[in-house]
């Protein structure tokens, strides 16, 4: 089938089909770039969906638990090879997904005849300061885009994505706490339930942040500690 | 996949670590203190900063406490080069379980992870060059509590009920740490501050004793490198802070 260009072509728009209808109610993950760090959020019912990955580096996802699993496996064995092999400083997320994570990610899409990764991925790199956050959106056939903002949502639709993420932008003020932060994240998330498109939460009008039970994650990659391994999980209830 | 970074390193065919170096070190830790003994507020691990190579000092500012991961540390005595690479062939192998089996190594798993590297290490330590003997504080996670543990150069263990030394200066520390225990006043009851004096003063002692063993000046705010460990994790305590302690103790 492959010998046909046609065919393939058809193979891979099947695929895409195929994984966009697999993902479709699949739910958020968010990351947002503090003054105290990064801060990831995600709810998964009886699935985690928040990871650490190496010192300065997390993982948000949705998709399939099992190839979630595969990937944060990848991910946490390259890392440390990498930091073990060279230096814990050499371990960068842009040389991660270029030349681990992705190029992996993109073999996979294309052996058409192999089950897809089923994935929605945001990676993290805390930086010693706001500027210096990296945040990238992994899509499941391996494109990587580097945000610019400080706000990243991975949402199975594109353009679910964007509103939230735009909405997110204008709300989340640098005066703002981490409570504060958390509590838009989930007015977010509440306003695009599965399935269904972002709905701009009312400007004036209540705005339901209260903590949704059970299944939220938070970590934070803590910036202002000083131990190698940054990654801390956060209890909601404790949020100042 | 099962948490076991050295089964991962085989694979992009790296060395495992320095274990199958042949070629001697220079700097040997024969000539240091280490020790360690449990006080009120945890354990405490202690060193001085001295390298030497034979009759030269070869350094007076390195790190012989290394931490291995939030709740562990390892005080080195021996070869360097081989013990600084035990140290971070843990702290990667701890770091990696933890995060890719999503909870953290056992106690009894790490002791065994150092066992194994010191096993591995036999023909370094037979032919004279490498031999490394650590002293190793972790916390069991079950139950909180802070325990301390030496190791003889070929990898058996040996846990320590109230203190432990290694290095060359150590019989001296050893010596006055059994008295205390015997007669009191007991390092066990402690208080923070007496505990960082009593580290300082016991280094003061093995350096008299021993001329491999960088000493301690308070003079010059020169301190033991120290480090305290319990369930909260790991604080170690600066030039100032000792400072302040050894001020607020004198007469």
């Amino acid at each position: 089938m492959t010998d046909e260009p046609y065919r393939w072509l058809e193979a891979v728009a099947n695929r895409r089909e195929y994984i966009r209808d697999q993902l479709k109610d699949a739910t958020p993950a968010f990351a947002v770039s503090r003054p105290e760090g990064v801060l990831l959020m995600g709810v998964g019912v009886g699935q985690s969906k928040v990871f650490e990955i190496y010192d300065r580096l997390a993982l948000a996802a949705l998709g399939h638990s099992v190839d979630i699993e595969r990937v944060r496996q990848t991910a946490i064995e390259a890392a440390h090879l990498e930091g073990f092999t060279r230096d814990p400083a050499d371990v960068t997320l842009r040389r991660l997904l270029n030349f681990s994570l992705c190029p992996a990610l993109k073999s996979s899409f294309e052996q058409v005849f192999a089950a897809p990764f089923l994935v929605e991925l945001l990676m993290v790199e805390l930086g010693s300061d706001r500027s210096s956050d990296v945040m990238a959106r992994v899509n499941y056939d391996g494109s990587v885009r580097y945000l610019t903002g400080q706000v990243a949502v991975a949402h199975p639709s594109s353009t679910t994505e964007s509103a939230a993420t735009e909405w997110l932008q204008g709300q989340l003020t640098d005066d703002l706490g981490l409570k504060d932060v958390v509590s838009r994240l989930i007015t977010a998330w509440r306003a695009m339930p599965p399935g269904k498109p972002f709905v701009t939460p009312p400007t004036d009008g209540p705005k339901d942040g209260s903590i949704p039970k059970p299944g939220l994650e938070l970590a934070l990659l803590d910036r202002r500690s000083s131990s190698r391994a940054r990654y801390r999980i956060l209890n909601p209830n404790d949020l100042a | 996949m099962n948490g076991d970074f050295l089964a991962l390193l085989p694979r992009p065919n790296l060395a495992v670590s320095g274990m199958e170096r042949t070629a001697a070190s220079t700097p040997r830790l024969e000539g240091t203190t280490v020790f360690a003994f449990h006080c009120a507020d945890g354990v405490l691990v202690a060193g001085d900063h001295r390298a030497t190579a034979g009759n030269v000092v070869f350094s007076d500012t390195t790190e012989k406490i290394l931490e291995l991961d939030a709740h562990s540390l390892m005080a080195i005595a021996g070869s360097p080069s081989v013990a600084l690479e035990m140290a971070r062939t843990l702290q990667t192998s701890f770091e990696f379980y933890r995060r890719s089996q999503l909870q953290p190594m056992s106690l009894a798993a790490k002791l065994r992870a150092l066992s194994r590297l010191l096993r591995e290490n036999l023909p370094g330590t037979l032919q004279g060059f490498g031999a490394v003997a650590p002293l190793f504080a972790g916390v069991d996670a079950a139950d909180g509590k802070p325990s301390i543990y030496f190791y003889d150069p070929l990898g058996a263990q040996f846990e320590a009920a109230a203190y432990a030394g290694s290095g060359s200066g150590s019989s001296s520390v050893k010596s006055v740490l059994h008295y205390l225990e015997k007669w009191g006043p007991h390092p066990a009851t402690m208080a923070l501050p007496d505990a960082v004096n009593l580290a300082n003063r016991l280094l003061m002692t093995a350096a008299e004793f021993d001329a491999a063993t960088g000493g301690v000046d308070p003079a010059q705010k020169d301190f033991a490198t120290l480090k305290l460990l319990n369930r909260d994790g790991i604080r170690s305590f600066t030039r100032n802070e000792q400072a302040q302690f050894w001020q607020e103790a004198r007469p």
